[in-house]
C-alpha cells in the first residue's frame, strides 16, 4: 500500500469498517437507480414492472425458511440426515426453493461450532435467509471472521469453549452455507412450529447459538 | 475435466500469479489442506467474469485447513479449521502431512 | 503475488460494527436489476462479470462507496462496456432522474 498517498481521501481511513450513505448519498442512489431503470426499459431490456416484480420476488424470502428447515432436522433424524447430505434437495422437500447452486448445511454439536462469513464479497444463503445483515457486509467481519473467529465471536456475545472446534466457512463460490444449531435444552415438550419460531438468523450464521427454553 | 482429486487428499493452493476476477483468496496460496469433499463441477468464475459462458467446467472442491497452518499467531484450539471452496486449476497435490 | 482491493481476508480491522440497517429502495432496485440482467433468459450479466467490475473500478473508490453503491456503479461499468448505453446517455437520463427529484425535496418533518 506504500508507494503514493492518498491524501485527498484521508476522511476514509483504510479500516473503515462499515461505509453507509448518509442521506444525500441515497438520494444520489436512488436517482442513479431510477436512471439506470430507465434506460434498460428504453432498451427493451427490461419490461416495464418488471423490476417492481422481481423486488418482490427478493423480498419475500427471510428467517422464517431457514428455520423451517432448522426445526424439520431436530424434530425428524432421517430429514436431518438427508439435509446434512443434499441441502437443495432437502429444502425443496418442504417447498422451499434454494436459488443457489448448492446449500451445504453444517452441524453444531457439543464438540463442533460452525461460523459462515464470505471474505470477498458478501455471499449468503440469500433465497432461505434473505438480504446478509449489514455487519457480514462490512469489512470488518470479512477481514476478520477467518482469522480471529473467536475473538469475533465475543464480540457478538458468544464464548466458544477451547474444547469445541470451530469451523470457518468462507463462502468464496458456488456453494451456499447454512448452520444447522443445536437443538436447545427444555424444548422437548414443542411442536416443529414452536421450535422453529426459536430459530434465529444469527444462529444459521453461528454467529449465534439458540438461547435454552425456559 | 474429471476431478483430480477426492475427499482425504492433501492438496497445496498455487499462485497462479492471475490478474483479473479470481475466487481463490490471498490467505490461502501456497498453502496446504485436506480435501473435504467434491462439490460438482462449475463454470470457472475466471471465464464468467469477461462474459464467456462457454466453459469448459472446471470441477470445485471444499478444502479445509488448519487454522494454525494460515496463521502464525492463531488464538484458539489446534482443531479449529477453515474451510473454503477451491477449483481445480488452482490446486496441487501436497505430501501426506508430516512427511515434508 | 496477486491479491486483489477486495481480498481482505485476515487483514485487521476494527470491531464488527454490529448493526442492522433498513434495506431501502433503491438498494432492492439495484439487486432486482441485477438478478433480472443475469437470468436465464437475458444472460447479459453474471455474478462474476458484476464482481469484476467493482475488483477493477479502482481502490479508492471501492473503499469509499457503499456495497450497493458499489453494486451499481460497476453494473453501469460493465454496461457501457458491453455498449448497452454510452456515458452520455446514463448522463442524460441521471439529469432527467434529479429533475424528478429536486421540484420537491422530501419532507423529513
Amino acid at each position: 500500500m506504500s508507494g503514493h498517498d492518498h491524501t485527498h481521501d484521508h476522511d476514509h481511513d483504510a479500516h473503515e469498517p462499515l461505509v453507509i450513505e448518509d442521506e444525500a448519498g441515497n438520494i444520489e442512489g436512488q436517482i442513479l437507480a431510477d436512471a439506470l431503470q430507465t434506460l434498460l426499459v428504453e432498451r427493451g431490456l427490461i419490461a416495464p414492472g418488471e423490476v417492481r416484480r422481481e423486488i418482490e420476488r427478493i423480498e419475500s424470502p427471510g428467517v422464517h425458511l431457514g428455520a423451517k428447515i432448522v426445526a424439520r432436522a431436530w424434530v425428524d433424524d432421517a430429514y436431518r440426515e438427508r439435509l446434512l447430505k443434499d441441502g437443495k434437495s432437502a429444502a425443496a422437500e418442504l417447498g422451499i426453493g434454494v436459488g443457489e447452486a448448492q446449500l451445504i448445511v453444517v452441524e453444531n454439536d457439543a464438540e463442533t461450532h460452525n461460523l459462515v462469513c464470505c471474505t470477498l464479497c458478501s455471499c449468503y444463503p440469500r433465497s432461505i435467509l434473505g438480504q446478509p445483515p449489514a455487519w457480514y457486509i462490512s469489512k470488518a467481519y470479512r477481514a476478520r471472521a477467518v482469522r480471529e473467529p473467536r475473538a469475533v465471536l465475543e464480540e457478538f456475545g458468544l464464548a466458544v469453549p477451547d474444547d469445541v472446534r470451530l469451523l470457518v466457512h468462507d463462502s468464496n463460490a458456488d456453494m451456499r452455507y447454512l448452520v444447522l444449531p443445536r437443538r436447545p435444552e427444555g424444548g422437548e415438550g414443542l411442536s416443529e412450529d414452536q421450535l422453529a419460531a426459536l430459530v434465529t438468523r444469527d444462529c444459521m450464521i453461528g454467529v449465534s447459538v439458540v438461547a435454552p427454553v425456559a | 475435466m474429471k476431478p483430480r482429486f477426492d475427499a482425504g487428499d492433501r492438496v497445496s493452493v498455487l499462485e497462479l500469479g492471475k490478474a483479473g476476477h479470481i475466487r481463490t483468496p490471498f490467505y490461502v496460496r501456497h498453502k496446504s489442506g485436506v480435501v473435504l469433499r467434491r462439490c460438482g463441477a462449475f463454470l470457472n468464475p475466471e471465464d464468467l467474469s469477461v462474459g464467456n459462458v462457454g466453459g469448459p467446467v472446471v470441477p470445485l472442491y471444499r478444502v479445509g485447513f488448519a487454522m494454525t497452518d494460515l496463521w502464525d499467531e492463531y488464538r484458539g484450539s489446534p482443531a479449529d479449521m477453515l474451510c473454503i471452496e477451491l477449483y481445480d486449476h488452482w490446486l496441487t497435490p501436497a505430501a501426506p502431512e508430516g512427511a515434508g | 503475488m496477486t491479491r486483489g482491493y477486495h481480498d481482505i481476508g485476515g487483514d485487521a480491522a476494527g470491531p464488527i460494527p454490529i448493526v442492522e440497517l433498513p434495506w431501502l429502495h433503491w438498494e432492492k432496485q439495484v439487486e432486482a436489476i441485477r438478478n433480472l440482467l443475469g437470468d436465464g433468459t437475458r444472460r447479459m450479466m453474471s455474478l462474476d462479470e458484476l464482481r469484476r467490475g467493482f475488483e477493477s473500478f479502482g481502490e479508492d473508490k471501492y473503499r469509499t462507496l457503499s456495497f450497493y453503491r458499489r453494486r451499481i456503479e460497476a453494473m453501469i461499468d460493465v454496461l457501457i462496456e458491453k455498449e448497452v448505453f454510452t456515458r452520455e446517455e446514463l448522463d442524460a437520463a441521471i439529469a432527467d432522474a434529479r429533475a424528478r427529484w429536486e421540484p420537491s425535496p422530501p419532507c423529513r418533518s
